[in-house]
């Protein structure tokens, strides 16, 4: 790399990449923390505020999120028009039916700092409701971030041996009745 | 005027002189006075007492003295790069003008104007400046959803 001209180490070194992150059972607030790092581009030692040295972000199986505890009904997103009586306020699961992309646009512009920046990352970051990704964003794409939430296996994932091998604390008797 | 309307030009050296042997960058140093003239006095003071030493002590400079009729005294000074620098000298002392022959000949050739950076390197990056591929581990699989 030492063998750049200055023309060519510059523009390698500012160039924007595109990532992918998967949110498929994944909290929506961690995912969106991931991505506003990277539309900053504070994962970069060339960081500075003024620069405009972000990444792209893909989002994909945006519909597949999940909140943890009863978010889904509890938390409310309001909207206000200014016009009297326009005063909306919807939970998270109505939201999320109405566009399954909302939750975390407005997580990611939250996260992101409040200045005439803004708008420019948000415009970088493409979200997607399912796996299904147009052909000309495929061909961008450069690294695939880590999930932030290890995915827990369900019952019906682990092996009969699995079962078998995990440490019971006591083994009831046969004419034992659970609750 | 601000610093964006006026030039501006980066911090360099003329050839990198000083690294090795240094050079003086004054070229020819010219002084054009009048021989009767009042403002042409201190001029004339300087050249009786000091102009040989200056040339003595600056041997890779030419000095011309030439005397015409003009009304302002100007000591004209070229450098190796092509600039030519004038200065007006009327009605000032021999002593000022010994100072300011000296801080003629310290200069290199370069414009006076705003220094963008007061430092300069030609080897800017000892380990090779970051990319974004510097510490990312490298991947086969294709990027994508068909990946999984």
């Amino acid at each position: 790399m030492s063998s750049f001209s200055r023309s060519a180490q510059q523009w390698a070194t500012f160039a924007r990449s595109w990532f992918l992150i998967d949110a498929r059972m994944q909290p929506p607030g961690k995912i969106a923390s991931v991505c506003s790092v990277r539309l900053q581009g504070k994962h970069k030692p060339i960081y500075h505020p003024l620069s405009d040295i972000g990444d792209h972000v893909v989002v994909m199986n945006t519909r597949h999120i999940a909140f943890s505890g009863n978010k889904w009904e509890q938390k409310v997103y309001s909207s206000h028009t200014g016009y009297p009586g326009s005063f909306k306020q919807l939970t998270a699961a109505q939201m999320h039916k109405k566009d399954p992309t909302a939750i975390i646009k407005l997580a990611v512009y939250g996260m992101l700092p409040k200045n005439l920046t803004r708008r420019t990352m948000m415009q970088r970051l493409h979200l997607f409701p399912d796996d299904v990704l147009p052909d000309d964003i495929l061909r961008n794409l450069t690294e695939e971030l880590p999930q932030p939430r290890e995915i827990p296996r369900k019952l019906s994932e682990y092996t009969q041996e699995e079962r078998d091998a995990f440490p019971m604390l006591w083994t009831p008797p046969e004419d034992y009745r659970m609750k | 005027m601000t610093a964006r309307g006026t030039p501006s030009r980066f911090l360099q050296s003329v050839l990198h002189n000083g690294v090795g042997r240094y050079v003086c960058q004054l070229k020819r140093i010219s002084l054009i006075f009048s021989k009767k003239g009042q403002g042409s006095l201190g001029v004339r003071d300087f050249i009786e007492e000091g102009v040989v030493d200056f040339a003595k002590n600056n041997p890779g400079t030419v000095v011309y003295i030439s005397p015409q009729s003009c009304r302002i005294p100007k000591i004209v000074a070229e450098y190796l790069n092509g600039n030519v620098k004038e200065e007006t000298v009327t009605n000032k002392t021999s002593q000022e003008i010994v100072e300011l022959i000296t801080k003629l000949s310290n200069q290199s050739g370069l414009d006076i104007i705003r220094i963008r950076k007061p430092f300069h390197t030609d080897s800017p990056s000892i380990q090779g400046q970051w990319h974004p591929f510097t510490n990312r581990p490298p991947s086969i699989d294709p990027v994508g959803p068909q990946a999984k």
